[in-house]
């Protein structure tokens, strides 16, 4: 085998595939259960049906892709091989029979510790640990050192720590082990979940996606040394805080301070790596992606408004954390998964059809896996949806939120399609 | 840059490459600079080609290989083909020729 080459360590189709599947599906689900719950999205409360969409989103659909994607990347990150195929098989089906288990319980509206939580819990947490053995066994074999990996790492940690903390978060309300405010460790499992999981492994695949992709050579590293420093340090303050007693207000205003500061240093990285492409002409994988790195913009700014406090900007209690959560969920890692699906499950797809044909005889490119017009379509319906969510519920119009889910499900649907076209791909020759 | 004193059966080589695309971009490999050293052996039947991939861990770095085999073997009946996967000197996008940048952002 040549060095320096991936394809000898790439996963198995029947690894990678199904996390897109069950991703997109889930995302239909989501997107079915927002349609006919969106007025609870101008409750006073987070409730239950609004925790189901979110943990469906998180899990079923955000989770699910990054998980897949992370089996096929890390022959490209890492340059090794993913530990074990087995393990990643395991993982998938504790983390599908958990997810249900996990939203039955959350739409049997009891914050209580119902069978269905300890059920759906322990299989997610079971998967997670599966998953967080696989891709750190497969890292510690890796003899790269690029700042990808070490985003890797520690995004796989807070993910363990983010569903232990979780579980630990239901449990502590039937038996109050720890006298700590169910509503600072909700605060705290979010953190870890949305910065500490999600956020870090953005940056990790980002990092060495956007220059590949783009035709950029040179990029500013040190920007995401920075943010690395940065981001951890702000989650580990606002983890250790949560176990303190009455820690003052600004320990919280400190950490996400400099939590906001590594995102910018991610933002700067984006921007110097877009500014200097090569490949001036987007295509409709970076376009989606591009627009999911705008909204993380806003996301921020959401996030900085909500230390202010909703009454403070003349809005219902608990809608800017709504906005603020709506923004990053559904705008910035949706965005990015629309965009990257495009990036990364054509290949897949492509190299286990077409690979052995090349030069043999005429294939399709890659882009003709799919269809770029309907990829056009749902980039459209998914900021429409974006703006329609910011406008009902900035101004607590009903309609208007009910319009932003159905462009959603049209979103999630047009998508589905277009996975299902990829997926359900029937060889041509041409 | 990499084209400079070669002959015309090299020429030739190169010409044929065109034909293997990267299939992420869409771009030949000549053209993106991928193609390092071509050199043939006319009476010993041997043809060497030194190839790079923009990034160590391109997912499409076999299927380029293996493109490039089967290009060179059918239009060289009779020859050894021996394509080498190079990572010196580390490619960077200045070695995309005028028409590759031209081919890119079309």
């Amino acid at each position: 085998m040549q060095v320096g080459l991936s394809t000898k360590n790439a996963p198995s189709v029947w690894v990678v595939v199904p996390h897109f599947l069950i991703g997109a599906v889930s995302f239909l689900i989501a997107s079915v259960f927002l349609l006919f719950n969106y007025e609870d999205l101008l409750g006073y409360h987070i409730n239950a049906s609004v925790l189901a969409v979110l943990h469906l989103m998180v899990l079923g659909w955000v989770s699910m892709i990054i998980f897949g994607a992370l089996y096929q990347l890390i022959p490209v990150v890492m340059q090794v091989k993913l530990y074990s195929e087995k393990l990643a098989m395991t993982t998938l089906a504790c983390m599908v029979a958990g997810l249900f288990f996990l939203i039955a319980a959350f739409l049997g509206y009891k914050f209580q510790l119902t069978n269905n939580f300890i059920i759906g819990g322990s299989l997610v947490i079971t998967a997670i640990v599966l998953f967080a053995f696989n891709t750190l066994k497969s890292a510690l074999e890796s003899k790269e050192k690029s700042i990808s990996k070490y985003y890797i790492m520690a995004s796989v940690g807070y993910l363990a720590l983010t569903v232990l903390l979780g579980l630990f978060t239901v449990i502590n309300l039937s038996y109050n082990i720890l006298p700590v405010a169910h509503t600072e460790l909700m605060k705290t499992h979010l953190v870890l979940g949305l910065v500490g999981w999600f956020l870090m492994l953005v940056i990790a695949v980002a990092a060495k996606l956007m220059p590949m992709f783009l035709i950029v050579h040179k990029t500013k590293e040190n920007l995401l040394r920075w943010a690395f420093y940065l981001i951890n340090a702000g989650i580990l303050i606002i983890f250790v805080s949560v176990f303190v007693k009455q820690t003052p207000g600004y320990v919280d205003l400190f950490s996400f301070v400099l939590i906001f500061a590594g995102l910018i240093m991610f933002l700067l990285f984006n921007y110097d790596v877009f500014s200097h492409r090569m490949r001036r002409k987007l295509d409709i994988g970076m376009k989606l992606s591009a627009v999911g790195l705008i909204i993380l913009v806003a996301a921020i700014l959401s996030f900085a408004a909500a230390y202010f406090g909703s009454a403070a900007l003349g809005l219902p209690a608990g809608r800017i954390e709504i906005i603020s959560g709506l923004l990053l969920v559904y705008g910035f890692f949706t965005g990015l998964i629309l965009g990257q699906t495009y990036k990364t499950l054509p290949f897949i797809i492509w190299l286990y059809y077409y690979q052995k044909l090349v030069g043999k005889q005429k294939v399709p490119l890659v882009a003709d896996l799919y269809s770029d017009k309907l990829a056009a379509i749902h980039l459209f319906s998914f900021v429409l949806s974006l703006l329609l969510f910011l406008t009902g519920l900035l101004f607590s119009v009903k309609e208007v939120l009910f319009l932003a889910a159905a462009a959603m499900l049209f979103t999630s649907l047009v998508y589905g399609f277009n996975v299902y076209k990829m997926i359900f791909h029937k060889k041509i020759i041409i | 840059m990499l084209q400079e004193n070669i002959n015309a059966e090299e020429a030739k080589v190169y010409e044929l490459l065109k034909q293997v695309p990267d299939p992420e971009v869409g771009v030949n490999i000549v053209d993106l600079g991928l193609i390092y050293k071509v050199s043939i052996n006319t009476v010993g039947k041997t043809l060497d080609v030194d190839v790079t991939l923009s990034t160590p861990g391109c997912p499409v770095g076999d299927t380029i290989i293996q493109h490039i085999q089967t290009v060179l073997e059918n239009n060289y009946i009779g020859y050894a083909v021996l394509v080498d996967l190079v990572w010196e000197p580390q490619w960077n996008p200045d070695m995309i020729s005028e028409d590759g940048r031209a081919e890119l952002n079309a």
